[in-house]
């Protein structure tokens, strides 16, 4: 079948004659371009959270921003590993990882060990470990699909998880990023966006204690622009919080 | 680990609440900076920083290699910090790893910028000798020889002085660079040329201990930190990154405080930077 050349072409085979090239997402000096999904600058994805996703954890949380989808299961508080020195406060165990789909290149689907150790430092902050000594919480967060912002959306997804298992907190943990593309702050980006960014900056905080437990910039800021960056994150991350407190109510209400 | 007694932890907090600290410093002075470059000949660029008691080697190699599709017009930089266990038992075996992984992704994140490389300290373009064929790839290497504290401000500077003192090989492209195929290079060991540094920022350290934060906090300091909060500035005053360690909350006015604080921290740090730099070359060459 193969040798019959010029008979029928080939249907499935990429012919080079079609090879889109993607203009670019706005112009150098475009203060006016609209984003991909017809968002505003300082406009967040509609956010949505679920918890108690999994049954065998003792909480859990699903939630969907866009195209970016995470789910989170938290274990314990339960006996630290026998190789661990005895301490008076409890330990917290994190670990964030990708399915092998979950990229536009498909991953090996391994531990993100900077998210891990990003996750953690979060948290940490937010949780009251004097409340369960000698014992560990494990935070397990595995990412769906990764449509930008992902770390962010892990985040407070697993304060929520935290929450969802009864774990004593100060106040829930919300997160959101801004990137800066050109001229313009863009909140919450999808991956195209975080693709070209010249700076990101991205903000967790407890929002009714008005306290920042993480805070990562990259990229080249002035300070006028961090300040103006740093409020338009803990405003979001405020209204975030609302939406997450909302969802825990959900959730009680209705198992009553 | 530090142990300290209940006695030296309220010795420590006090003189940092009254500007002096244990070892005569006010709370925004340095230790006295110590920069050696040229150390290792293997490496295209390497420098030897000291603070205090801190101790660190940074090296640069570079390498011949393929700039990714999503940016061919652009080489690549990475960075990656080993703690060695003669630094601090506890380094030994996986100990360190986790350390070494935090250091690394700081220092990433407060030198190579942006994914679009805005604000990054090393111009990624000058690293490339064809575009989407060829281009540098710069290793940059740490090593902690001896920890006592402020590490990351301390790689940062010894980052820095390997750069200044980085050269590299000049290549002369032979094939045509119309053509697909990969075009011939050829690596010229006589003429060397410098990288562009004067973009690098510093890093600050702010360390916070009880209600007054300080900067280049030694390892017992370190250990009664509530948070820390690293901010790397450019000589044109701009913010190229930062992150927090230590698991307390900050308030964001605080953090605006520090920003303020760093810019003017860093002035200073990056002159007398300079100047230790500039007298290592120096007496390098001669």
């Amino acid at each position: 079948m193969a040798g019959k050349a010029g008979t029928t072409p080939t249907t499935y085979s990429p012919s080079p004659t079609t090879k889109k090239t993607k203009a670019p997402l706005f112009k150098d000096d475009d203060v006016d371009w609209v984003r991909p999904d017809g968002r505003g600058f300082p406009q967040c994805r509609p956010a949505f959270f679920r918890s108690g996703a999994v049954n065998a954890a003792s909480g859990s949380a699903y939630a969907e921003f866009g195209n970016t989808k995470v789910i989170v299961s938290v274990f314990g508080p339960r006996e630290s590993k026998k190789a661990m020195m005895y301490s008076d406060v409890g330990r917290l165990n994190c670990n964030v990882s990708y399915t092998t789909f979950a990229t536009p290149t498909r991953g090996q689907g391994s531990d993100h060990k900077e998210f891990t150790a990003m996750l953690h430092k979060a948290l940490e902050g937010a949780i009251m470990m004097e409340t369960f000594p000698k014992t560990t919480v494990d935070v397990f967060a595995l990412v769906l699909e990764s449509g930008g912002s992902d770390l962010p959306v892990v985040i407070s997804c697993a304060s929520l998880a935290l929450a969802d298992a009864g774990i004593m907190m100060y106040d829930l943990v919300a997160a959101v990023s801004v990137s800066c593309l050109g001229k313009n702050l863009v909140i919450d980006p999808i991956l195209e966006e975080e693709n070209c960014q010249d700076g990101s900056l991205m903000i967790t905080c407890m929002p009714s204690r008005y306290e920042i437990t993480q805070l990562t910039v990259t990229g080249d800021w002035s300070t006028p622009k961090i300040n103006e960056g740093m409020q338009l994150c803990l405003d979001a991350c405020a209204k975030l919080a609302k939406i997450m407190r909302s969802c825990l109510k959900a959730a009680t209400d209705s198992q009553e | 680990m530090v142990g300290l007694s209940l006695g030296e932890k309220h010795f420590i907090q006090g003189g940092i609440a009254q500007d002096l600290r244990c070892d005569g410093r006010k709370r925004l002075t340095y230790r006295p900076i110590y920069v050696e470059t040229g150390i290792i000949p293997q490496a295209n660029g390497s420098a030897r920083v000291r603070m205090g008691a801190t101790d660190v080697i940074a090296s640069v190699k570079a390498e011949l290699g393929r700039p990714s599709s999503l940016h061919p017009d652009k080489g690549k930089v990475s960075i990656h910090i080993d703690c060695s266990p003669t630094a601090e038992p506890s380094f030994e075996g996986r100990g360190g790893e986790e350390l070494s992984s935090e250091l690394s992704v700081a220092l990433q994140l407060c030198l190579l910028g942006g994914k679009s490389g805005a604000g990054s300290g090393i111009d990624l373009r000058s690293l490339v000798v064809v575009e989407g064929k060829v281009c540098w790839d710069l290793y940059i290497d740490g090593l902690v020889v001896s920890s006592d504290g402020n590490l990351l401000d301390c790689l940062g500077a010894a980052i820095k002085a390997a750069l200044s003192n980085t050269g590299i090989p000049r290549v002369q492209v032979t094939a045509d660079p119309s053509s697909d195929e990969q075009p011939e290079v050829d690596i010229s060991d006589e003429e060397f040329l410098q990288l562009d540094t004067s973009g690098i920022p510093v890093i600050v350290t702010l360390t916070k201990v009880g209600r007054h934060y300080i900067v280049d906090a030694t390892g017992e300091e370190e250990s009664q930190m509530s948070s820390a909060v690293s901010i790397s500035v450019n000589r044109q005053g701009h913010i190229c990154g930062i992150t927090k360690r230590g698991g307390a909350g900050l308030d964001p006015s605080i953090i605006l405080d520090m920003i303020s604080v760093a810019k003017h921290v860093s002035e200073q740090l990056i002159n007398k930077l300079d100047s230790e730099i500039a007298a290592a070359e120096a007496e390098e060459e001669s």
